[in-house]
């Protein structure tokens, strides 16, 4: 354990590690706070850089990264009423309203120690929540890897806002991607209508930086430009978080746990986190009168929120290869690159990798106070730069990137094809998340499933026979019909309320 | 370019039904009842059948919420001049990907970029006086990032970088 530990350290303190997490934590930064590019495209548009760095290194630049941007969205939500990153979308409107009463510097305040404060809480739940985890999930045979990825991909299509039945459609298109190659369990060629750039099948990440940067520019090109910052001086922001710990510290705690559970689960991510734990706030408040006219408290659970479940998603990460968010699938396929396939094995064998990953997670949000304040002063004159200047460079990132990750013109036609795609989609109503999570984990899907009609003969019985399979069959089921329930639900509800009010 | 849920649903179910017939018609594994055929059968199946859900109008209760989301808020929505062609804007961007795609090769990567910069940058509202200064310093930076420091073998084609 010890011994571990002082690897970890080792693995961590090196020049090109830690270059590489401030570069990052800054570049981080950069992206949450502009408007309209979120921590998602942040975290994709590096995945080309972290090509050519150690593994450890590569990592760092993700963690750093991610967490930053996640923060960062905060700072337009509560200046401009404009979230920098969807999963700040909740309290911006509280945010801004802070502002508006002169309290913008303990509003931001907020967003940084909260924040802070919830990505360690995060990393504490991997920490305790992963080794014992990885114990029973060496006993998983294909049955239960079967129904814990459909579990994942239904949960990501459950906490879609949107319809359910588009959300479902959204991972099948997902998975059908993910059929295309020649990597199927008969190896042959299929989907690829004789084109040898499809032998090798879709990759993922320039999937998802079609999906999450073009998509992006092309919105871009049809909305008018957000308005400027007003330029303004900031008092002291950490002023009165102390207080605001002790006075909120229930509200803190809860915004942790519900953070932690959100990232956990397949699919859902921050800014599901927020948008559930700023609702609580609002229902277990005891002054909810005061909440939508610049009340503190949501912003506390929020806050807290997101950034917990951004380390907490790495949990199925590491664990199954199960992605808990759209950034933890980016992760995925940067651990892939890097030999650290995820796996319950991960824990014992590569064990100071894993310690080096937590303690980057801790440098990370310890880092993000110090970072987060400048960036809070220096915010105005960034969101200063004209969407027309940035976007042109997002654009070049997109088309280089996807060259580099093969070093093949293919990847850049991907890039375009699924920029449309996600525009389309997005623009339609269906979630691009669930898409996302079905190519991520189309592959590993297949195999579970029909190595498990192998071994079971063509019969669908083994499928719940083990107790632990039958209880995630149960829950994935569950989680299919629960939009069917509601609908129900609903239905039978309607009648009533129609009744009282003509009464 | 909001279509109606017919017609996505619509495509929906020809996709499905497309993927399906696709996997049907794969060979199968000699001596093995499951191979790769299965799969695309299942999601193809499955596509075909939420695509029908969706013409029938089937979950649309649950799609108000999606509103919620205020992303671009806080703009007072000036509605843009819509013109027929405005739509099409938005295809601007994948269309400049695959123009690099065809062009990198033979102009070489710093003319290809400056000219997807140039055009992005005043497809955006940008003046030339922003546009050209950006799209002369911009590939470069670019290349010294990936080409230099990350050795991504860009293409050199017609004008060769400094270093």
């Amino acid at each position: 354990m010890l011994k571990t530990l002082i690897d970890a350290f080792a693995l961590i303190s090196t020049w090109e590690v830690i270059i590489s997490m401030f570069a990052a934590s800054v570049y981080g930064l950069v992206i949450g706070s502009l408007p309209g590019l979120s921590a998602t495209m942040a975290t994709a548009l590096l995945v080309p850089v972290t090509f050519y760095l150690s593994p450890i290194a590569a990592i760092a630049t993700i963690v750093a990264a991610s967490s930053m941007a996640i923060f960062s969205g905060d700072i337009p939500g509560a200046l401009l009423r404009i979230p920098g990153t969807p999963a700040s979308a909740a309290y911006a409107d509280e945010a801004y309203a802070m502002t508006r009463k002169g309290q913008a510097e303990l509003a931001l305040g907020a967003g940084v120690w909260f924040s802070a404060v919830g990505g360690i809480a995060g990393v504490l739940s991997l920490m305790i929540l992963a080794p014992p985890l990885a114990e029973i999930a060496l006993s998983f045979s294909t049955f239960e890897y079967f129904w814990l990825a459909l579990l994942g991909l239904m949960c990501a299509t459950l906490v879609a806002r949107s319809s359910p039945v588009k959300a479902i459609a959204g991972m099948f298109i997902g998975l059908l991607v993910a059929c295309i190659g020649i990597e199927n369990p008969g190896g042959i060629p299929r989907f690829t209508f004789g084109l040898t750039d499809l032998f090798g099948g879709i990759e993922p990440i320039p999937a998802l930086v079609g999906v999450f940067a073009v998509a992006q520019v092309m919105r871009a090109m049809l909305t008018p430009e957000p308005p400027p910052l007003p330029r303004r001086k900031f008092g002291s922001i950490m002023a009165g978080q102390w207080k605001l710990t002790k006075l909120y510290r229930w509200q803190m705690t809860r915004g942790n746990i519900v953070g932690i559970i959100i990232g956990v689960l397949p699919g859902a991510g921050a800014d599901m986190a927020a948008w559930v734990s700023y609702a609580m706030s609002k229902r277990f408040s005891k002054e909810p009168e005061k909440f939508g006219t610049g009340h503190v408290e949501g912003l506390v659970e929020a806050g807290a929120s997101n950034n917990a479940s951004i380390a907490s998603g790495w949990v199925p990460s590491l664990l199954f290869g199960i992605p808990g968010d759209t950034i933890a699938a980016i992760a995925i396929g940067v651990l892939y690159m890097k030999g650290l396939n995820p796996g319950p094995t991960l824990f014992t064998e590569k064990a100071s990798s894993m310690y080096a990953i937590y303690l980057m997670f801790i440098i990370a949000n310890i880092l993000m106070i110090p970072l987060g304040i400048a960036m809070i002063r220096v915010a105005t004159y960034i969101l200063l730069a004209p969407r027309s200047a940035i976007m042109p460079i997002i654009m070049l990132c997109c088309a280089v990137g996807s060259f580099a990750i093969g070093n093949n013109m293919f990847g850049v036609v991907t890039v375009a094809a699924f920029g449309v795609i996600g525009y389309v989609m997005e623009t339609n109503g269906y979630p691009v998340a669930a898409m996302v999570l079905g190519i991520v984990m189309g592959t590993m899907v297949e195999q579970a499933f029909v190595t498990s009609l192998i071994k079971s003969d063509g019969s669908i019985l083994p499928f719940f026979e083990r107790p632990v399979a039958a209880i995630l069959a149960a829950m994935a089921i569950g989680a299919l019909l629960w939009p069917v329930m509601v609908w129900i639900w609903r239905k039978v509800k309607q009648p009533q309320t129609a009744a009282a009010t003509t009464r | 370019m909001r279509l109606p849920d017919s017609v996505t649903g619509s495509f929906l179910v020809a996709l499905g039904a497309a993927a399906a017939y696709g996997g049907y018609i794969l060979p199968p594994v000699p001596g093995q009842p499951v191979g790769p055929n299965v799969f695309p059968l299942v999601i193809g199946c499955g596509l075909a059948l939420c695509g029908l859900a969706i013409v029938f109008g089937i979950g649309r209760s649950f799609e108000e919420e999606e509103e919620l989301v205020p992303f671009e808020d806080g703009q007072a929505a000036a509605p843009p001049p819509q013109g027929k062609l405005y739509g099409l804007r938005a295809l601007l961007p994948p269309a400049l990907l695959l123009f690099y795609v065809l062009a990198a090769d033979r102009l070489g990567f710093v003319i290809t970029a400056a000219i997807m910069v140039y055009v992005t940058s005043t497809a955006l509202g940008a003046k030339w006086k922003l546009a050209l200064p950006l799209a002369v310093l911009s590939p470069f930076a670019i290349h010294l990032i990936f080409g230099k420091l990350l050795r991504v073998p860009l293409p050199v084609g017609l004008l060769p970088t400094p270093w």
